[in-house]
């Protein structure tokens, strides 16, 4: 009864293990001791969960960049800017945004030149 | 070691053969429910069997329905479809009308494994007026241009200077026929 | 893919050739631009890992032109990496060594840092005089017009020219008014 007791004191609580097999389910593709070990694993998990958190707004900016960069070296071919574009487009109320203009820029060159 | 596996795959929109365009051809081709004749885990599946499964069978002539009792063991459907894939699901403790929802979702499915898409829409003509290339805004002068060429050696968007101005005005004043009298 | 489309495709992602003459132009202005074509900026399918940069051949490199007293005042750093490797040349001392490196460094620093940057510098081509090698001349398909206007020379001007210049009066011939 002594030695039950014992045991049962020493034995992970049952809801450790599910928080673990939580913990090492996002960790299963790391390397080495921070995909199995448990307290390096979770050090490395929360560092990457902070980095997702960063990369949700960080994706946005990095796509709006991307369509700018697309859309002006689309104007400067052309012998305009981007500045003038967006300027003409909302004095016509051209509602259009980024995405569209450079893919409009690539797939339809010539609906492009003719904004 | 690659852990690719781990993660749930991506790729872009697609149904194979262009299904439905001409005419409808069900992908899914078999599907086997495996149940256990005594155990609750199956009721649900047992009472599907019992109340609806001949009309899923006659709605769906396409597709071989296979029943496989087991004994003890948890119930489970597994779909296989035209292009080869096989879809495994537990269905344990699953009410009939759960079954039922499920077994249609095995049945409207295209095969193709489940993804994260790329993009939300696909087309097989992006283009119509052609792509973009490097030679679709040139002027067709470019391309029996000589390099290094006069044209293109100045700069683009260049009003005239101050000294060119002044002798346009300069010009201007000049009388043009100072012999003839002006009356 | 059908013929049509593979065609279509390798249009899209074909490399040019551009010209640029750099005579009398400022290497720091002209580099901006040049370092789009480098990269792949002046096209509307750039992206950051989208190889698609123009090759840049640029002549008379001789002749580049810095702003105000910037061939005294502008210094180059270098370090051999030893100690006492440090050294500091002066722009005109490397354009004497070198004329081409005024225009390299500067293209270079306009260019974003990153890991591609010396591959992107790989397709600069830069000549000091006005002569381009028959197999780099043979590829040209373009030029890049120049950032600011290159003024004409008096000795550009005919005989006519001259004397038909607008004049308020005629200075003496030797320019001393009696």
């Amino acid at each position: 009864m002594l030695i039950t007791r014992v045991v049962c004191n020493r034995a992970t609580k049952p809801d450790n293990f599910w928080k673990r097999r939580r913990v090492f389910k996002l960790t299963a593709h790391y390397y080495g001791r921070k995909r199995n070990c448990y307290s390096i694993a979770i050090k490395y998990l929360h560092r990457a969960l902070a980095y997702v958190r960063k990369s949700r707004q960080l994706k946005k900016r990095d796509a709006i960049e991307l369509w700018q960069q697309r859309i002006s070296a689309g104007c400067r071919e052309l012998g305009s800017s981007y500045e003038v574009l967006v300027r003409g487009m909302a004095r016509c109320q051209i509602a259009l945004d980024k995405k569209t203009l450079a893919n409009l820029a690539i797939w339809e060159p010539r609906t492009f030149s003719s904004h | 070691m690659s852990n690719s596996h781990l993660f749930l795959q991506s790729g872009f929109i697609r149904t194979p053969l262009q299904n439905g365009l001409g005419r409808y051809i069900p992908q899914l081709q078999r599907i086997t429910l495996k149940f256990c004749k005594n155990q609750g885990g199956s009721r649900g599946v047992r009472d599907f069997i019992e109340s609806d499964l001949m009309d899923f069978a006659k709605n769906n002539p396409g597709t071989v329905v296979y029943l496989k009792p087991r004994r003890h063991r948890s119930p489970c459907m597994v779909a296989e479809y035209l292009n080869g894939e096989r879809e495994y699901l537990s269905c344990h403790e699953f009410s009939r009308d759960e079954v039922h929802k499920w077994l249609s979702y095995m049945c409207t499915r295209s095969g193709i494994p489940v993804m994260r898409f790329r993009k939300y829409q696909h087309t097989d003509y992006p283009s119509i007026q052609g792509v973009w290339n490097p030679f679709t805004h040139q002027a067709p002068e470019i391309n029996l241009a000589q390099y290094p060429n006069d044209i293109l050696s100045k700069p683009a968007n260049q009003g005239p200077t101050a000294t060119e101005q002044l002798i346009e005005i300069f010009k201007k004043t000049q009388i043009k026929d100072p012999i003839k009298p002006e009356h | 893919m059908s013929a049509t489309k593979r065609v279509q495709q390798w249009a899209t992602l074909s490399r040019m050739w551009y010209l640029f003459d750099a005579q009398w132009q400022d290497p720091f202005r002209s580099a901006q631009t040049l370092a789009l074509y480098l990269t792949g900026q002046n096209k509307p399918i750039y992206h950051p890992l989208n190889d698609c940069g123009d090759h840049v051949v640029v002549i008379n490199s001789k002749e580049v032109a810095l702003r105000g007293d910037e061939w005294k005042k502008r210094v180059y750093f270098h370090h051999t990496g030893y100690p006492k490797g440090a050294s500091w040349t002066l722009a005109w001392q490397l354009h004497e060594k070198d004329p081409t490196m005024v225009m390299r460094k500067a293209i270079f620093k306009a260019m974003a840092s990153n890991l591609i940057r010396r591959t992107n510098m790989e397709r600069l081509h830069i000549f000091p005089g006005s002569e381009i090698p028959e197999e780099i001349k043979g590829n040209i398909s373009g030029q890049i017009r120049p950032v600011m206007p290159v003024p004409k020379r008096l000795t550009g001007y005919s005989k006519e020219e001259i004397d038909n210049f607008p004049k308020v009066f005629d200075y003496p011939n030797d320019y001393i008014l009696r």
